[in-house]
């Protein structure tokens, strides 16, 4: 199912929360909606689940307003894990009952998203004694239960420890796969969404400042406020700004060089980073093991090469609004 | 001393007995403040859900004047409903003054504000993203307020033994618009004020005992209930 912003506008009061111009999740693949706290990243999850309505503009889940196709058609796994009372069992029932499966099915359609989240063992216990995790498991195994065309994840990770945060971005392709169609989920983490999403869409400020296939996106930052986000280094240069993608700088000489004034190195046990001054801004640059590490007060050449450098020659940001650019896929 | 006990066999006598005033006045006690009750979670459910679900400027201040209904001393909810009901009232056409309905509505006025603010604390205390959830899983107005229904519980039934505790026990409302008429509108609390002014304390102490025997029983039974239901 294809789900679409058409010149959507959303406000809380008088606050404008969400001004979409066009944008589009296409059919099958999933789409990791990135952009800072406050950006309205939420908000559209919940404009998409229909439970909100837009000011202006209309959300379409396939031909349909979201509002009218959200009850069949949307599964949503929220941040917060939220169970009635009774057992993980009768919780995951619920929703398959309210969705309208006879029994039989539910009972397989429960057991296979149960298994699959693995949190078979947990059906029997009561869901609002669950750790932390175990919620976040079982509430995914509840929103993939449904099978819905479209799946919505509100920061699918959050609640979990970092053994188990790892564990589930392992996990969590393949459950998409096999449970889920259009997918869109949320989160603030660069790492998280390149790793899940096969399409990101860059919020701030409630407007898309960048959409399309990850790589894409990733490669061209439209502004250096979004490639910061991405977590690129921005660097003063003659013509404007240069945006240096993750791990671009090495030591050593390359195409967009910089000299380094050498601060102070920085033991991170896996791995060294050198940090000092360059062109004005504080820079970190990973040094590999088998070099020699310069001292403090020392200065190095750094470069990255060209395809990991994005030129900004203009101050002001640019916003995704025009449909010949905004289209996911 | 002796009096007590005196009145303790009574009392037990009177309720062994069959004693046909007594089970008239207890029936009727529990009828009005029945009543009120029902009518207070029929009125205040609603409004207690609507006051801890929804967000508008005034909602503070109708939480804080339902606090203070709380607290209202029933004799000012009787004087409240006399002034309404009376002849001369604005509403003394519907000649409802000194009859059970004047009293169920006195007392309906006492229990309301606890159904009220029970039911607005016990539906706050629910997870925020309950009814989202319910939303986006289908379920439609009714079977979403169904199923609020069923988790807030524990608060919905603690209304109910709060409302009704409050307005069987209450002597001051019902004796102002019931004006305890002798086989028409005297409870069980205004019979034991006449009898004790009386003097008759056997009496007195019957329908004491048969007022806490009737309380314990309706609130043991709603406690069961609560407790019962899993979490």
């Amino acid at each position: 199912m294809e789900a679409r912003f058409d010149r959507v506008q959303f406000a809380y009061g008088d606050q404008p929360v969400v001004d979409v111009s066009d944008l589009r999740f296409a059919a099958g693949r999933v789409t990791a909606l990135l952009g800072p706290n406050g950006s309205g990243k939420s908000t559209l999850l919940r404009l998409l689940a229909g439970l909100e309505r837009p000011r202006a503009g209309r959300v379409l889940l396939g031909e349909e307003p979201a509002a009218a196709a959200a009850r069949t058609a949307v599964a949503y796994a929220f941040q917060e894990a939220v169970f009635l009372s009774g057992t993980l069992r009768a919780n995951l029932d619920l929703a398959l009952r309210l969705r309208g499966l006879p029994r039989s099915e539910r009972r397989d359609r429960l057991a296979e998203a149960a298994t699959a989240c693995g949190v078979a063992h947990l059906l029997d216990r009561p869901a609002n004694r669950l750790s932390g995790g175990e919620a976040q498991r079982a509430n995914l195994a509840r929103a993939l239960s449904l099978r819905a065309p479209l799946t919505l994840l509100d920061e699918p990770l959050a609640g979990f420890d970092e053994r188990g945060r790892g564990q589930m971005l392992e996990e969590l392709p393949a459950l998409l796969r096999r449970f889920a169609g259009t997918t869109v989920l949320v989160t603030h983490d660069r790492d998280e969404a390149l790793r899940l999403a096969a399409d990101l869409v860059l919020l701030r400020e409630g407007r898309v400042r960048a959409a399309g296939p990850r790589r894409e996106v990733f490669a061209s930052p439209p502004d250096p406020e979004t490639a910061a986000f991405l977590g690129y280094t921005l660097i003063p240069t003659d013509a404007g700004l240069a945006g240096i993608a993750p791990g671009g700088l090495r030591p050593g000489p390359g195409d967009f060089m910089l000299t380094l004034h050498v601060e102070e190195i920085v033991d991170l046990v896996t791995s060294v980073e050198v940090v000092g001054s360059g062109n004005g801004e504080r820079i970190a640059v990973a040094f590999p093991p088998h070099l020699p590490l310069p001292a403090p007060g020392e200065q190095v050449t750094v470069s990255a090469p060209t395809e990991m450098v994005a030129s900004f020659t203009e101050s002001a940001p640019k916003t995704v609004d025009s449909p010949s650019r905004a289209p996911v896929a | 001393m002796e009096a007590i006990w005196d009145g303790l066999v009574e009392a037990f006598r009177l309720i062994g007995t069959g004693d046909g005033e007594l089970f008239s006045i207890a029936g009727r006690s529990l009828l009005v403040s029945g009543s009120a009750t029902a009518l207070a979670m029929l009125v205040g459910v609603p409004l207690g859900y609507l006051l801890g679900r929804a967000r508008f400027p005034a909602r503070t201040l109708i939480l804080a004047a339902v606090g203070t209904g709380m607290g209202m001393p029933p004799v000012v909810a009787g004087l409240v409903i006399w002034l309404l009901l009376v002849r001369s009232g604005p509403f003394g056409g519907f000649e409802l003054i000194y009859t059970k309905q004047a009293m169920i509505i006195a007392q309906f006025l006492i229990a309301t504000p606890l159904v009220i603010a029970f039911t607005a604390a016990s539906i706050q205390a629910l997870p925020a993203r309950l009814p989202d959830l319910l939303a986006v899983l289908g379920a439609g107005k009714l079977r979403t307020l169904w199923l609020l229904a069923r988790e807030a519980r524990l608060g919905l039934l603690a209304a109910v033994m709060a409302g009704f505790g409050a307005v069987v026990s209450e002597v001051g409302a019902s004796m102002a618009v019931g004006g305890n008429l002798v086989g028409d509108t005297r409870v069980l609390t205004t019979a034991i004020v006449t009898e004790t002014s009386r003097a008759d304390t056997e009496r007195a102490i019957a329908y004491g005992l048969v007022l806490l025997a009737m309380a314990f029983a309706i609130v043991a039974v709603l406690t069961v209930v609560q407790q019962r239901t899993p979490r």
